[in-house]
């Protein structure tokens, strides 16, 4: 049982990195916080869900898909939102106002149009059984989620360390005044950071109704908790820290669902609590020489 | 001397409150001016103005015969204005990744080589150049901050209080790193209240409340009595001309 536990968790919380990675991102680079992520991955479940159950679309293309609709929907949405909130005088603040506001209005709009009504989609849409791992049986779709969210841990890393571009974002996330005096376009390096964030959030939730076992319009709040959790257990402004956060999450909420079942719901508040009490800038939190 | 850098009855400030109050310096080609100011003059402020970090509210720059006062700061560097603020590098990149964007806007071939020219005059950063420059000591990181700002090739090297924070030893060392990078034919503005670095100036211009109270050259300042007294401490009737290597530091 407590192998059955580590081993879900594990794969699990390679998952939940994965749902936290796009947020952290984004607060990495604006100092926003974007709750209306959770929100973004419920619209990737949707889409997942049109795609792959109703229109019988091959579930790579609708991981990609997802992706690049979901990129070129932020890329507007930044340019609408961001730069005003920047400009004004406590941008943290308004943006948790505003997003939680969006959060609300995407909430509405796809209960009004869809309905509350809970939906899943079968794992067998992904191909192939339970698969025996270390002795255990782990459903192929779980698998399939970890292993993506891998794919784009690695792909964030090769962006962000090994492109101009994504040392660029490195650049703004760690002194923002700075990169604009050598000259770093600020706007066009934060609009491609919020893209990625919204397309690596439907990637999540295209995922979602395979981890999850089903979802709703309302699932978007629960997973913002949950993501916030990720992202402060590994560090908040370090999008790879999610990784280290998301595997804490997960391993922790297996073993609770395993041996405190009917706590595992506190999880997320309890792990929050404890890190922020222990060390406040997360396990991989920034440390700078004062010479 | 050709005139590189020059503002004309520049203003500007925060919210209600107006710092710089009409300023006109002047930087020419191969010239480095140093910005005498105790905190609080508005050192910083002018540089921030420069650089289009903080709107001008009046008054002229002009760079190269442009006037650039409504460009972004990206239209600046990309002009040739470099910036070295008082911290200078970003902490979380490692030593060579911080002289990478120092050359954004430098083809891709000529940013190597002109990293390798760095890398030959600051031999220390070569040692540590996958080291995350916030490792480094604070002496080590001024040095990064010189090469990642000269990294782009620039015409101008605009530097804020590049001796804050250094010990005397540090301060040499700046110094002579700056030397080596004025022989070379860089222009520089250095906005200091360490006195030390009036030994590089051509020029020296002093900044207080927010007004040039001074235009000249060093020899000129230390001939001032009143000057003598505010940034070196010395009075008329203490013995023989104040020695640069004994100037004072009028930090407050």
């Amino acid at each position: 049982m407590l192998t059955y536990a580590l081993l879900t968790g594990l794969i699990f919380g390679l998952y939940f990195g994965l749902v936290g990675l796009g947020m952290n991102l984004v607060f990495g680079v604006m100092r926003i916080v974007n709750l209306a992520h959770g929100d973004v991955l419920m619209l990737g479940a949707f889409t997942a869900f049109w795609l792959m159950r109703v229109a019988a679309v091959s579930p790579v293309l609708t991981v990609i898909g997802s992706f690049v609709l979901f990129f070129a929907i932020g890329i507007p949405v930044y340019y609408a939102l961001v730069p005003r909130l920047q400009r004004s005088r406590e941008p943290e603040m308004l943006s948790l106002i505003l997003f939680f506001g969006l959060s609300q209005v995407i909430e509405a709009v796809m209960s009004m149009l869809f309905g509350n009504n809970e939906r899943s989609i079968p794992s067998r849409i992904l191909g192939g059984g339970p698969v025996p791992v270390l002795g255990q049986t782990i459903p192929f779709a779980w698998l399939c989620a970890a292993a993506v969210s891998v794919g784009l841990f690695c792909a964030t890393y090769l962006y962000l360390y090994h492109t101009r571009l994504g040392r660029q974002t490195r650049a703004i996330m760690a002194q923002r005044e700075e990169a604009v005096t050598i000259g770093v376009d600020v706007n066009r390096v934060s609009a491609v950071a919020f893209g990625l964030g919204t397309g690596l959030a439907a990637v999540a939730g295209v995922f979602a109704p395979f981890m999850l076992g089903s979802f709703t319009p309302s699932i978007g709040v629960p997973i913002d908790l949950v993501s916030f959790a990720i992202v402060v257990i590994g560090s908040l402004g370090n999008p790879l820290g999610t990784i280290l956060g998301g595997a804490i999450y997960g391993v922790c909420l297996m073993l609770m669902r395993t041996y405190l079942s009917s706590f595992a719901d506190l999880l997320p508040n309890l792990v929050l609590i404890l890190v922020l009490l222990v060390r406040p800038t997360g396990l991989l939190g920034r440390r700078v020489r004062h010479a | 001397m050709t005139e590189l850098l020059a503002t004309r009855g520049l203003e500007t400030g925060y919210g209600t409150m107006q710092v710089l109050w009409g300023v006109d310096i002047d930087v020419g080609e191969s010239e480095t001016v140093v910005l005498l100011g105790s905190n609080g003059a508005g050192k910083t402020t002018l540089m921030k103005c420069l650089l289009g970090l903080l709107p001008q509210r009046g008054g002229e720059i002009r760079f190269r015969g442009e006037s650039i006062g409504r460009l972004p700061t990206r239209a600046r560097v990309q002009r040739g204005l470099a910036f070295m603020s008082e911290l200078g590098v970003f902490p979380d990149l490692t030593v060579d990744e911080n002289i990478d964007l120092g050359a954004l806007f430098t083809p891709r071939a000529r940013a190597r080589t002109r990293a390798a020219e760095l890398y030959d005059l600051f031999p220390v950063l070569k040692e540590k150049r996958r080291q995350a420059a916030g490792g480094l000591s604070g002496g080590q990181r001024k040095m990064l901050g010189i090469a990642k700002a000269l990294a782009g090739d620039p015409k101008l090297l605009v530097m804020d209080e590049p001796s804050a924070g250094l010990s005397p030893l540090f301060v040499a060392t700046v110094i002579r790193s700056l030397a080596a990078c004025r022989a070379g034919g860089l222009s520089l503005l250095i906005a200091e209240q360490n006195v030390k670095f009036l030994e590089l100036g051509d020029r020296v211009f002093t900044l207080e409340g927010g007004r040039i109270r001074f235009g000249g050259t060093p020899a000129e300042i230390q001939a001032d009595d009143g000057l003598r007294r505010a940034y070196f401490g010395l009075g008329q009737d203490d013995p023989g001309q104040p020695d640069r290597g004994q100037a004072h530091d009028v930090r407050t």
